[in-house]
């Protein structure tokens, strides 16, 4: 109704010019008060005399900016000009970005003003000379409402004169345009991503907190995207993501808007130099943060990637998977020594397979330019409800269910060698998928190393973290000592076996609620639903040999696989969505949730802030917050000391999380940074948090 | 057993990185979807494989669509590639509440007031179709060939403007797009940034 009475509105106003006056002409529509004044109240011949085109929207409104982004317009004019004059292309001020639900547009909350240079001719034979506009604009609130005006000035001709009434217009028009440009800019384009880098000095870099660019022109990049902001050796560099399919654009010509302390806001005009590529090459982030190591030795990163690997096998999530690997080494007694090496190895591979798979999707996506950190197969639901219904699976097949033959279940039944291996080498791909949302000391440098670097070294580096985490029950497959002492195979061991379904189940159990935070309760139970349903149709496939009920049995599986894929992806569409309504289960002293703007006010201020990362599939997270964070004497320290705490939430893909994450070399959660008092320099903690050790960050550090 | 469960995993995490890249692209194939019309009936843009299938994204209250129903520019392109064998689906992705959204009644008696010749009007209020094809404006098109390969998408015209005035000279890039294709002749704009207001998806 609302937009019938609008347009109505127009329709009736589209008759009506701007009144005239000398320098001004104003316009009013529906939702703007338009005017076009000129800076000049007498003009000569052969100069550029500068006309402003300002908007007052009514309050809650919006207009455009000349790349309006996803949706919206910019400011047509068309101009009827006396002979030999010439009007040049409008001038926009710096905009803001504007989101609309999924999209994002940019343009101006409030009032605005156009700049546009009208070319006098070298000769004017009139007194006074005539200037007709009418001007077509677009102003939303979430609907929009296109708006229409007709002006005209008329300027007395002579020798040049400012005109007094419009000079404050034309001086707060000016303040709000862009700086000319003094960087110089590259931009890369690859179909997914982009990547832009100013060149830049260091002790320029030094003042800017924070930097966003909008783009003139399509195809740039993603106006709905984050841009992530990182420092090179180069200067600013900001990665930047792509609709697939978008155009490739004719320049990449935009403004630059920078933050930079004390909540300054500066914007320049740079037009970088483009270039189009197949991939964007992942940028060595140097972070200019005191406390992180320049970077390792590659030596020294494959020794801590040992070393991680090793220490893996002890941290929380591995361990049901592993409890397997040791059950299966209690027949070890009843095997000779090949076959005890045999599957030692094949348990290795098994590892170094789902290793190199899961590297190398993680190197391919990182080269498309996706921002994807360490356990990024656990930011996937679909991924997560299968890992459950695995997990469920193995479980029942432990207890006795049915009998998956993976080999480790089978200790003094007789096995036959190559079972034995496949079961070795289908426990490793097991303990790696679970495996790598945990992260152990030594790891995080490692692997945040191994990803900003050439191919040949991740690989070497994951190829440590892999042989490191097989290395324990590799070394026992060879002592001939170990094997003996095991005790005689027996009907304890089915006991055994059915008592180590309860730990999978456990897996199962966390698996669920990590799904259930990324996908929501309605989809969680389906999934449950949907697991009862497959464990029912090898129910029934074991009934018989019947031919329609094995087709009805498969077909109860098959359904009920469908209906994860169908309902965790229509799920997935309104992910967002479900985060935010998800409750926090943080009681740690009112955490507020992590944001750079939020960092970089409390550092401006002074505050002495902790910051962590965390992640619902990240158990040594949970762990550390158990531990050393929830705890009633850190609370207490913390509230003593002022200090504010900040959350950031990993465990769906979060491109500014990603950001800080890499800013300090690190591909995945856990991530705790103390910030002490007056100071912007974090300290990183270790992956592992006691009590003790957080009360001497605060005491050695708090200055 | 064994096999199979490997196997299931290594799909899995290909789907789960499958899913992550999206969008649509010029030169691809178009991807499918199902969606219900305004007479309730399932339609699946696989249904027209062999014909060529143009998408629209309209919103009736839109100005911008206004200016090409209004004036007839948009019945006149839908009876030109329909009566030549080109599916029409014109698809309304604005939520519940939100400007635009329609129930099927009230979508079949904008079709016959204003004489419009979409083949269907499928409803996606829950965005899923346009969230598929990042559909960001109203109207926002897309022009798929027989064989189910895009050929065009973006905007209906070169003037980004809701004044009807604006369609005079101005090139229509979706019936340019499918002369060229119906003659078997190379496309000459086959991307350009669409215009108008925003699709209206739910939040």
């Amino acid at each position: 109704m609302r937009n019938l009475l609008s347009s109505i509105g127009l329709i009736c106003l589209l008759a009506l010019a701007g009144t005239v006056q000398a320098q001004r002409s104003v316009v009013e529509d529906t939702h703007t008060k338009a005017t076009i004044a000129s800076e000049m109240s007498v003009i000569g011949t052969d100069e550029v005399v500068w006309l402003a085109l300002n908007y007052e929207p009514i309050a809650g409104w919006h207009t455009y900016w000349q790349n309006p982004g996803d949706s919206g317009m910019q400011t047509n004019i068309s101009w009827e000009l006396p002979e030999g004059f010439n009007a040049g292309k409008a001038l926009y001020p710096v905009p803001d970005t504007l989101p609309v639900g999924p999209l994002t547009n940019y343009g101006y909350n409030g009032a605005s003003t156009l700049l546009i240079p009208l070319y006098t001719p070298k000769k004017i034979t009139t007194n006074s000379i005539k200037i007709k506009a009418s001007a077509e604009w677009l102003i939303c609130e979430v609907e929009c409402i296109p708006q229409y005006g007709e002006f005209e000035l008329e300027l007395p001709v002579g020798k040049s004169l400012a005109s007094s009434e419009n000079s404050s217009l034309f001086a707060e028009a000016r303040q709000k345009m862009p700086e000319p440009a003094f960087w110089d800019a590259v931009i890369e384009i690859a179909p997914e991503a982009s990547k832009l880098t100013i060149f830049m000095a260091s002790e320029e870099i030094e003042t800017i907190e924070n930097a966003y660019y909008f783009p003139t022109y399509e195809g740039v990049l993603d106006y709905a995207e984050a841009q992530i902001v990182n420092i090179s050796d180069d200067g600013l560099v900001l990665n930047l993501k792509r609709l697939t399919g978008s155009l490739v654009p004719e320049s990449a010509a935009g403004i630059l808007k920078l933050s930079l302390p004390n909540g300054e806001v500066t914007a320049v005009q740079i037009d970088p130099a483009l270039k189009v590529v197949d991939a964007i090459q992942t940028q060595v982030p140097a972070a200019p943060v005191t406390s992180v190591e320049e970077g390792l030795p590659v030596w020294q990163a494959a020794l801590f990637a040992l070393l991680g690997g090793i220490i893996l096998n002890l941290m929380p999530c591995v361990f049901p998977v592993l409890s397997l690997k040791a059950f299966s080494f209690l027949s070890a007694g009843s095997m000779s020594k090949s076959e005890r090496k045999r599957e030692g190895w094949a348990y290795t591979f098994g590892i170094l397979a789902s290793f190199g798979v899961i590297v190398g999707i993680l190197l391919a996506l990182r080269a498309g330019g996706s921002v994807v950190g360490w356990g990024f197969q656990l930011q996937e639901p679909i991924f997560v409800a299968f890992m459950v219904l695995l997990m469920v699976l193995v479980s029942l097949s432990l207890a006795g269910m049915f009998n998956i033959q993976t080999g480790f279940e089978g200790a003094g039944q007789s096995l036959a060698s190559q079972e034995g291996s496949k079961g070795a080498f289908f426990t490793g791909v097991l303990a790696t998928l679970v495996a790598t949302p945990c992260t152990a000391p030594f790891m995080a440098p490692a692997i945040g190393y191994a990803l900003t670097q050439p191919i040949y070294v991740a690989l070497l580096v994951f190829f440590m973290l892999g042989f490191g985490l097989a290395l324990p029950f590799l070394v026992l497959s060879y002592s001939d000592r170990i094997a003996k002492a095991m005790p005689r195979p027996g009907a304890w061991m089915e006991t055994f076996k059915q008592g180590l379904a309860f730990p999978m189940l456990a897996t199962a159990a966390w698996l669920l609620f990590v799904f259930n935070n990324e996908a929501g309760s309605i989809a969680m139970l389906f999934l449950i639903f949907a697991i009862i349903t497959v464990v029912f149709a090898i129910w029934l496939w074991q009934q018989g040999n019947g031919k329609i009920l094995r087709t009805i049995a498969v077909a109860f599986g098959i359904l009920a696989l469908v209906s994860v894929f169908w309902n965790v992806e229509s799920q997935h569409s309104t992910e967002s969505g479900e985060t935010v309504s998800k409750t926090s289960n943080s009681k740690f002293a009112n955490a507020s949730t992590y944001s750079n703007a939020a960092l970089t006010e409390l550092t401006n201020e002074g505050a002495p802030v902790f910051a962590y990362f965390t992640a619902d599939w990240c158990i040594t997270c949970k762990v550390n917050e158990r531990v050393a964070l929830h705890r009633e004497e850190t609370i207490k320290l913390f509230d003593d000391k002022g200090i504010t705490v900040l959350k950031g939430d990993y465990t769906n893909r979060d491109a500014e999380i990603a950001g800080v994450l890499s800013k300090y070399q690190r591909a995945g959660v856990p991530l705790y940074l103390y910030f002490p008092k007056g100071q912007k320099d974090a300290i990183v903690l270790p992956e592992v948090l006691t009590p003790g050790l957080l009360k001497e960050m605060v005491e050695t550090n708090n200055i | 057993m064994l096999n199979k469960l490997i196997f299931t995993l290594i799909i899995v995490i290909t789907l789960s990185v499958a899913g992550i890249a999206n969008g649509v692209e010029v030169g691809k194939v178009a991807p499918n979807f199902k969606a219900i019309d305004t007479k309730g009936n399932i339609v699946s843009l696989s249904d027209f494989i062999g014909k060529p299938v143009v998408l629209e994204w309209t919103n009736h209250d839109c100005p911008y669509v206004r200016k090409h129903y209004t004036s007839g520019n948009m019945q006149r392109t839908q009876s030109t590639l329909t009566e030549e064998g080109v599916v029409w689906l014109s698809i309304i992705s604005s939520a519940e509440g939100e400007q635009g959204y329609v129930s099927g009644l009230e979508a079949d008696k904008l079709t016959a007031s204003r004489g419009a010749y979409p083949s269907n009007v499928l409803l996606d209020p829950e965005g899923n179709i346009g969230r598929l094809y990042t559909a960001r404006t109203t109207p926002h098109m897309f022009l798929i060939d027989e064989k189910g390969i895009l050929q065009y998408q973006g905007a209906i015209d070169d003037k980004p403007s809701a004044r009807p005035a604006s369609l005079k000279g101005a090139t229509n890039y979706v019936k340019a797009a499918w002369t060229s294709l119906k003659t078997g002749e190379k496309i000459s704009v086959t991307n350009t940034k669409p215009y108008g207001c925003s699709v209206k998806y739910g939040h």
